[in-house]
């Protein structure tokens, strides 16, 4: 499999397309956390993508190390304090002291997110392998760092969500951070990357990208039109999607917009969040992906040679899951697995095919191509508008003194339709012509927002890039 | 009347400014479905021609006119209740509509496809509203009759309906006001079961009751999921008061705020028409103070226009929070998210099992209708109080930021939301979604410390590489080597049933051997030695019998006791053991059968999947192939040795 001309873009600095040092950390006890009987996250499926990759010989190409647990110290880099403390101290079995009951709530502890046996640990060990990652691609130990049982990207500062306790994906970065001066973060869960995207909402030096389910889909946020705020200002790139979203309409979409921020924002490390809910088929997500499209993510990254953290995330048909990080795996390390599954421990759960690509399912694309088309001309239109992109001439726009009484602007942003949030579903009638009201509406918007953002970028003009 | 009078005298609220939203229409088809299947037509038919008249009249006078009888577009009458039946009949409006069935409809109640247009928009016109008024009518007064919470018996329904129809005829009769008797009933109750509640924060006694709708709500919301089905009824009947007080205030209140409507829209099409008034600058809104059409207009914008985010997100942390995967301790027989039933309950319905909030605020909008069809003509709205209004929306979409971001849509200070529901309904035309958007919180309660990027690196502790296991074999790059990254297995193998569990068994266990020589001790320290079905070698025969009938009776009822109760039946056996088991043996066997068995439906993620007709030795067997010579793990044994 030619991974080079499928790759398609490079920035100068690509050597061989194959070979890249993979460094890849797995903590062997990860399979035995137990999130609760009924509960979709199983860290079993981390479990059983390791054996696949050592079935299918990968970790000849890389090396394994087990990750070192993140201390409480380490974790409160990012969590707030006693939400640190609350996690380190918490069990079952204390669960009914008022000491810890109290404060469920306050931490969203309990029903999406229990408290289960060995939740710190496993936070730990998820954490330290991101950490881990993020260590040995500041060392210039490896090109491509792997952890699959990271890439929870939910988990606020002093909260936790959409079963995520501890944000290793942030605690990752700031771990890049000390070495390199930008890091892009991309996301392709299926559910939105809010945990991250809010980590560094206000911060330039983190660009966040999110494709993900939008509309009545946990969490709730994403908004293409949620890009930041401050100096963070058009550093979040939210790309909201609707159901069964297939590999050619992701692909449309992933590529150009990931080449346009490559070229713009130019990081000097990228992480990406493999959450394998989009892939077909997952019990909980709605995104008609293969395992081929979904990795296509990661192929596509990788050919840019920039040091590259791979992390885990969500996914919920563990089969898929496993066999989706799997490949993922071989893509990091440069080989073409066979599609026929090696004998493994796991064998049976890939039955009856005991393939390792499964074909996607006939489900309805929601997407219509104009709703794609829409979307990713909004957000180059973004992207190209940070300022250090060479190929953006500079606009004079008439200034406008920030009023504190910006009714005029309000009455003006409300009743912005969200055209890609779904409420098309049932309409039976009318469909073009209210797209067509919604588009111009949307272009009203994006225009007038131009304006808005030349005035207030200009003084937090990064210097060009390439200079650390 | 005591009700009512009590809450419009006793307290100062300004009649004039109050318009609750009405809410949230309930399930209140699934009511009313059963009348055309089982009542006697004929009977209901007379009930149904005299109630209508008599809600067209109260409901409908002022600002919408229905001429009465009906007439489809070529000028023939068509009969209301025929229609009403048969739509309720075949699955309701929104049904017939999606479906296009209204064909068919014409064709049952013998009409031509020309006049079909007309009556679709009939039924929208008159029977939509006039469903949502019955079955609120009927469920308040289920309510009232202390049956609230339980099933509604559907059997039954059509004779009760019918006699509440009857009652409700009779009150009408006797009491010209006979509606407003009713909601003034409903209100009274209504305090009394707000006043069980002991939710009395943010009281304040201008709006008191306001404010407690309000709070129950929210304190439903926040109840435990696992009273979430009570919730929901709760809020069905709840918001079915508050819509029914809503109709009430509306009915006195529609015409001032349909004056200010009319001047905003005699200023919008007329621009440069001089006005009687000169408006004040934006800057001085805030101030402006005034008894016209224009302060109408601004409270009205305020209410429907509150910037997002302009709150803190004190109760966005503290009270309800998104949840992913709501269902799945309740609800075992949620719908299986894959394939075309998936898709066609995402596409159609608000798709509750995607967040817990949805099923609660599903209550106030399951139907899913559409915001901007007529169907569903008034925004369900409430204002409860200053912080914490709930907004449903009104197409039973987003629910899952709609109650996380009530904060956000809490009117800024304390005058109670005023606006009309049909001024909201301009509004959020347009709007669309706008107002229950989840934004992002900013502040340093939310983000990382990024520091500045100075170019100076500080040195990372080498302790996070972790302890290695493996080290890349780049040297070995012999062609053999080569060869084997990436291997999968290979087509044919000797064994005398090619496929069946022993041959897989057999291969798998040759796999395994291969890989110990191949990794030393990273074959231990991976853990490979407990991976698979081996663990269950670990097992008594008798053990996994009683794991097994354990599994299978704690599903789906006592799920959550389930692990912690099992060192009960399992002494000698660790949580960590059990887990294992049920990963790498029990899971494992589960599929194997599904596999052979019914392998278009297997599933390794339902934990309520059950055997099928296993009995012995986990399925082996049902899979055995008769005259077989069974291995019985005969190959596996030499793996044991691996421990």
């Amino acid at each position: 499999m030619g991974i080079e001309e499928e790759s398609g873009a490079s920035l100068p600095g690509g050597q061989d397309g194959k070979k890249r040092r993979v460094t890849y950390f797995y903590e062997p006890s990860i399979g035995d956390y137990y999130y609760g009987q009924g509960h979709p996250m199983k860290p079993h499926r981390i479990r059983m993508a390791h054996n696949l990759i050592v079935h299918y010989s990968l970790h000849r190409r890389m090396e394994i190390n087990r990750p070192f647990p993140a201390a409480p110290d380490d974790i409160r880099r990012f969590h707030s304090d006693d939400y640190v403390d609350f996690l380190a101290s918490v069990s079952p079995d204390t669960l009914a002291d008022p000491a810890f009951s109290r404060h469920l709530k306050r931490f969203n502890v309990g029903e999406d997110c229990p408290v289960f046996d060995g939740l710190f640990p496993f936070c730990q060990a998820s954490a330290g392998g991101s950490i881990g990652a993020a260590v040995k691609l500041n060392r210039q130990d490896a090109d491509i760092a792997v952890n699959w049982a990271g890439g929870l990207h939910h988990a606020k500062k002093s909260e936790a969500s959409g079963f995520c306790y501890v944000n290793d994906i942030v605690l990752g970065i700031l771990e890049l951070l000390k070495y390199h001066r930008r890091v892009l973060y991309v996301d392709i869960d299926v559910h939105h990357g809010d945990g991250v995207e809010e980590a560094f909402y206000t911060t330039d030096r983190v660009m966040t990208v999110s494709f993900h389910k939008f509309g009545d889909f946990f969490p709730g946020t994403g908004h293409i039109k949620d890009v930041g705020v401050g100096s963070g200002k058009n550093y979040a790139i939210n790309v909201p999607l609707n159901d069964g979203m297939d590999d050619d309409s992701f692909r449309a979409l992933f590529r150009p917009i990931i080449q346009k921020v490559m070229e713009v924002y130019q990081p000097d490390a990228v992480v990406l969040q493999c959450g394998a809910d989009s892939l077909s088929g997952d019990r909980l997500g709605c995104f008609n992906l293969s395992v081929k499209g979904h990795a296509d993510c990661l192929r596509f990254l990788r050919s840019f040679n920039v040091p590259l953290m791979v992390l885990g995330g969500g996914g919920y048909t563990i089969r898929n899951v496993a066999r989706c990080w799997c490949y993922e795996t071989a893509v990091a390390v440069g080989v073409e697995p066979d599609n026929k599954l090696p004998y493994n421990e796991y064998y049976e759960y890939f039955g009856p095919d005991y393939t390792l690509h499964v074909d996607p399912s006939n489900m309805e694309n929601l997407n219509t191509a104009k709703d794609m088309e829409k979307i990713r001309n909004t957000l180059l239109e973004q992207i190209s508008r940070l300022p250090h992109a060479p190929s953006v001439p500079f606009q004079t726009t008439p200034s406008t003194i920030p009023v504190p009484e910006e009714a005029e602007e309000d009455m003006e942003r409300r009743p912005k339709p969200r055209i890609w949030s779904g409420d098309d579903y049932d309409s039976d009638h009318d469909e073009d012509e209210k797209a067509i009201i919604k588009s111009s509406n949307l272009n009203d918007y994006m225009s007038r927002d131009v304006a808005d953002d030349m005035e207030e970028e200009k003084p937090a003009v990064p210097p060009p890039s390439g200079c650390c | 009347m005591a009700g009512w009078s009590t809450w419009s005298n006793g307290s100062s609220l300004d009649l004039n400014q109050v318009e609750i939203f009405d809410v949230c229409n309930g399930n209140d088809c699934r009511n009313v479905k059963d009348l055309a299947d089982n009542a006697d037509h004929d009977k209901v038919k007379t009930l149904f021609d005299k109630v209508f008249p008599v809600y067209l009249k109260e409901n409908c006078s002022h600002a919408v006119v229905r001429p009465m009888p009906v007439l489809l577009g070529d000028g023939q009458a068509v009969d209301l209740y025929k229609l009403f039946s048969l739509v309720k009949e075949i699955g309701g409006y929104d049904f017939v509509s999606r479906n296009g069935l209204w064909g068919y409809v014409a064709k049952e109640l013998g009409l031509n496809h020309q006049v079909l247009a007309s009556m679709k928009l009939i039924f929208d016109k008159y029977l939509n509203d006039f469903e949502e008024w019955l079955g609120k009518t009927f469920k308040e007064k289920r309510f009232r009759n202390g049956n609230h919470g339980c099933d509604w018996g559907f059997k039954s329904l059509p004779l009760e309906l019918e006699k509440e129809l009857r009652s409700l005829l009779l009150n009408l009769k006797d009491n010209d006001d006979g509606l407003v008797n009713l909601e003034s009933n409903a209100i009274s109750e209504y305090i009394d079961l707000v006043n069980h509640k002991e939710d009395t924060n943010l009281l304040d006694t201008e709006n008191q009751k306001i404010n407690t709708y309000g709070d129950v709500q929210l304190s439903n919301v926040d109840d435990d999921e696992k009273t979430c089905k009570n919730v929901k009824d709760d809020s069905v009947t709840l918001s079915t008061l508050i819509a029914e007080n809503g109709g009430g205030s509306r009915k006195r209140k529609r015409e001032p705020l349909s004056g200010m409507l009319n001047w905003v829209r005699q200023v919008a099409k007329h621009p440069l028409a001089p006005l009687q008034q000169t408006l004040p600058k934006p800057s001085k809104w805030k101030e402006y103070k005034g008894n016209d059409f224009f302060i109408q207009l601004l409270r009205a914008r305020e209410a429907r226009l509150v910037k997002p985010g302009a709150q803190p997100n004190n109760e966005t942390s503290s009270s309800q929070k998104a949840k992913m995967c709501p269902d799945m301790y309740k609800d075992h027989v949620a719908p299986h998210h894959h394939s075309a039933a998936r898709l066609r309950c995402s596409e159609r319905l608000p798709a509750p099992v995607k967040s817990r909030t949805c099923s609660c605020c599903n209550s106030c909008s399951p139907n899913g209708k559409k915001l901007t069809s007529s169907v569903n003509t008034k925004p369900k709205n409430c204002f409860p109080d200053k912080t914490t209004s709930i907004s449903c929306s009104p197409n039973g979409k987003k629910l899952t930021s709609s109650v996380n971001t009530k904060a956000k849509n809490c009117s800024p200070d304390k005058t109670t939301a005023i606006v009309d529901a049909s001024t909201a309904r301009t509004m959020t035309e347009q709007s669309g979604e706008d107002f229950i958007e989840k934004h992002v919180s900013v502040g340093p309660l939310y983000q990382a410390d990024v520091p500045e990027w100075t170019g100076e690196v500080c040195e990372s502790d080498s302790k996070w590489l972790g302890t290695q296991v493996w080290t890349p074999k780049h040297d070995l790059d012999l062609p053999s080597e080569k060869d084997l990254v990436g291997r999968g297995r290979h087509g044919n193998c000797d064994c005398h049933f090619k496929g069946s569990v022993e041959c897989v068994r057999f291969h798998i266990a040759e796999s395994r051997m291969k890989l110990r020589r191949d990794l030393g001790s990273a074959f231990y320290l991976w853990g490979f030695n407990r991976m698979g079905e081996e663990i269950s070698l670990q097992w008594t025969a008798e053990d996994e019998k009683r794991f097994k009938d354990l599994m299978s009776l704690s599903f789906p009822s006592q799920n959550k006791s389930f692990w912690s109760s099992k060192s009960r039946y399992f002494p000698d056996k660790t949580r960590r053991d059990m887990v294992s088991y049920y990963f790498n043996a029990y899971l494992i066997q589960l599929r194997s059968y599904q596999n052979r068995v019914t392998p278009n439906n297997v599933d390794s993620d339902e934990d309520e999947v059950e055997f099928g007709s296993f009995s012995e030795g986990f399925g082996m067997g049902a899979l055995k192939i008769p005259g077989s010579n069974f291995l019985e793990c005969s190959q596996n044994k030499q793996c044991t040795d691996l421990d």
